[in-house]
């Protein structure tokens, strides 16, 4: 008796936070996979069978290589971008110097705005006539007359890039700083009685060791970043003329705009196929650390 | 003394990069109404009013109870439904555990930018488009994976032994749960609770495609509002509620940092 019992409670106490999972989960992901093979109108409603329709349709589109291409971009830029600044600004932080406490938390503060309300106060900073960036840039000597940074793709896109930067930046400096402050103080102090210089202990000791938490971020960040829609989505609605789509808000469009929901869901599962193998990456790499860790 | 100087030298351009946001929505919310297209830093004179007559004129009251409506009933079914499952993965053994933790994973990488489409023909079916309630309910869904990972590395680090302790002295599996366990546990509840609550309060995709009329519009939305499909915006007013939208966030996340650089790490890299 005892023993049946002991052998339900687990199950019992996981199943809660499991339905709310699945529900928002599984019986999507199941519409998807029903509405991807339906010969769907613009109203959602499923008619019949459509077979491969839905499919063919997206692989003929120019729009999704467009979009694809323009998202390995997206993501690439910033993931890289974002590794490239906050990994010295953390090695700073990391060391003791006077305000280190403010400095860590203005960098940490881009992550309290939403990413849609970001991109709102980016629309009216980076805005052609009444821009604050341009009236910075000119008494800066940068520009010398104003720039519609949004009305154009060669700006636009760059722009956002560089609003994704700042939006990312402050987990992945959280993560190195935890990263930073795990490596064992006494392996620099043997180092540096070797007579190794700065340089020598950041390859040898830093790097390495650092190396599970940076591959955890570019993981994280690289989902994170593939999956991000408020950023493009307010400043430019992947305009003009879908020159600054990604697949996000492509998906968005299509599901939302131009009613057409099977199309959509094709490329939802796309998108899914693609997280999935995300993910397999990360277990593997997490996986690799807990042996590491042994 | 030489670090210190070198340290903030180096760190300037990046700190004026991360306040760069926060400067334009504050020097925008004090710009008097004729000054709204000047892109001059400085108003010739600092509204201030603008403040309190953004409340009225941005509906800001009512977005604000909706943001917190769904925050918090998000957070409260996330956390209750997440301390049990948390508690199950760091404490017993059973079948199926690696399946469970392998569904919050993957649970973890989808955005619901993934799903929406199917997300909200489940609302439509289930009649629950426009209900606060339906956004709270998908918000928990997807901060379920975050919450149980973050509070399973906490558990495994309150040694079993008190708990044992607890049941020598003849105390029933429930009491030292609650007498003990919790207690202890309180402060990554906290963490976990507040990460949980700000994630669904700047949450954007699930609001936008669910909530149809403006009394239910959360903040995010009622501000996307008033700048799109608009032929003159109050910026004034935009940027103030943005500003005061965001400010609370930004105290709690400069109170959290330190446990966030731990927290974060633990429940990342295990």
């Amino acid at each position: 008796m005892a023993q049946k019992r002991n052998t339900a409670v687990p199950y019992g106490l996981v199943l809660p936070g499991f339905l709310f999972s699945a529900a928002i989960i599984l019986w999507p992901l199941f519409q998807l996979g029903s509405l991807s093979f339906g010969d769907v109108n613009r109203f959602g409603q499923v008619l019949g069978f459509g077979g491969l329709k839905n499919y063919s349709a997206v692989f003929v589109d120019p729009e999704l290589y467009a979009s694809l291409w323009r998202t390995v971009i997206w993501t690439v830029s910033i993931v890289a971008g974002t590794f490239i600044i906050a990994m010295p600004t953390s090695i700073i932080l990391h060391r003791d110097f006077y305000g280190r406490n403010i400095a860590r938390v203005i960098i940490m503060l881009p992550w309290a705005i939403s990413l849609a309300m970001l991109a709102i106060t980016a629309r009216l900073a980076l805005n052609g006539e009444s821009g604050m960036l341009n009236s910075a840039l000119i008494f800066a000597g940068i520009i010398d007359e104003n720039v519609a940074w949004l009305a154009s793709y060669r700006t636009a896109f760059p722009m956002q890039i560089i609003v994704g930067i700042l939006a990312t930046i402050p987990f992945t400096t959280t993560i190195f700083l935890g990263g930073l402050s795990s490596i064992p103080q006494d392996l620099y102090e043997a180092a540096k009685m070797e007579g190794a210089n700065g340089w020598q202990r950041f390859r040898r000791i830093t790097l390495p060791m650092m190396r599970p938490f940076v591959n955890i971020a570019v993981v994280l960040n690289t989902i994170y970043v593939f999956n991000s829609f408020p950023i493009i989505w307010v400043t430019t609605q992947g305009g003009p003329v879908n020159t600054t789509d990604i697949l996000v808000t492509y998906l968005y469009k299509s599901a939302f705009r131009f009613g057409k929901v099977g199309e959509a869901a094709v490329l939802s599962l796309i998108m899914f196929a693609i997280l999935l193998i995300f993910s397999l990456i990360y277990v593997r790499l997490a996986m690799k650390n807990e042996r590491g860790a042994q | 003394m030489k670090t210190t100087i070198v340290s903030w030298l180096v760190l300037a351009p990046l700190l004026a990069f991360c306040l760069f946001p926060f400067a334009v929505m504050f020097m925008s919310a004090l710009k008097p109404q004729t000054e709204l297209y000047d892109p001059r830093w400085i108003p010739s004179r600092l509204a201030w009013g603008n403040f309190i007559e953004m409340w009225q004129a941005t509906n800001f009251g009512v977005a604000l109870g909706n943001s917190l409506y769904i925050s918090t009933v998000s957070t409260a079914l996330t956390i209750l439904c997440a301390i049990p499952a948390a508690y199950a993965l760091s404490r017993m053994r059973f079948h199926g555990k690696q399946a469970f933790r392998g569904f919050l994973l993957v649970s973890q990488m989808l955005s619901p930018i993934v799903l929406i489409l199917g997300l909200f023909r489940l609302l439509v079916l289930a009649g629950a488009l426009d209900s606060k309630l339906a956004v709270a309910m998908i918000n928990t869904g997807f901060n379920m994976a975050f919450a149980v990972w973050m509070l399973e590395s906490y558990f495994s680090t309150i040694p079993r032994d008190l708990e044992e302790a607890a049941w020598m002295e003849g105390a029933s599996s429930t009491l030292s749960l609650r007498r003990v366990f919790l207690p202890l546990a309180i402060p990554a509840l906290v963490v976990t609770a507040l990460f949980t609550f700000v994630n669904t309060w700047n949450e954007f995709v699930i609001a936008l495609t669910s909530l149809r009329s403006a009394e239910n519009y959360t903040l995010p939305i009622q501000i996307l509002s008033l700048v799109s499909g608009r032929y003159s915006i109050e910026w004034h007013y935009v940027m103030a509620a943005t500003f005061v939208a965001t400010l609370p966030v930004a105290i709690v996340f400069a109170w959290l940092q330190r446990y966030l650089v731990t927290g974060l790490t633990s429940g990342a890299v295990k």
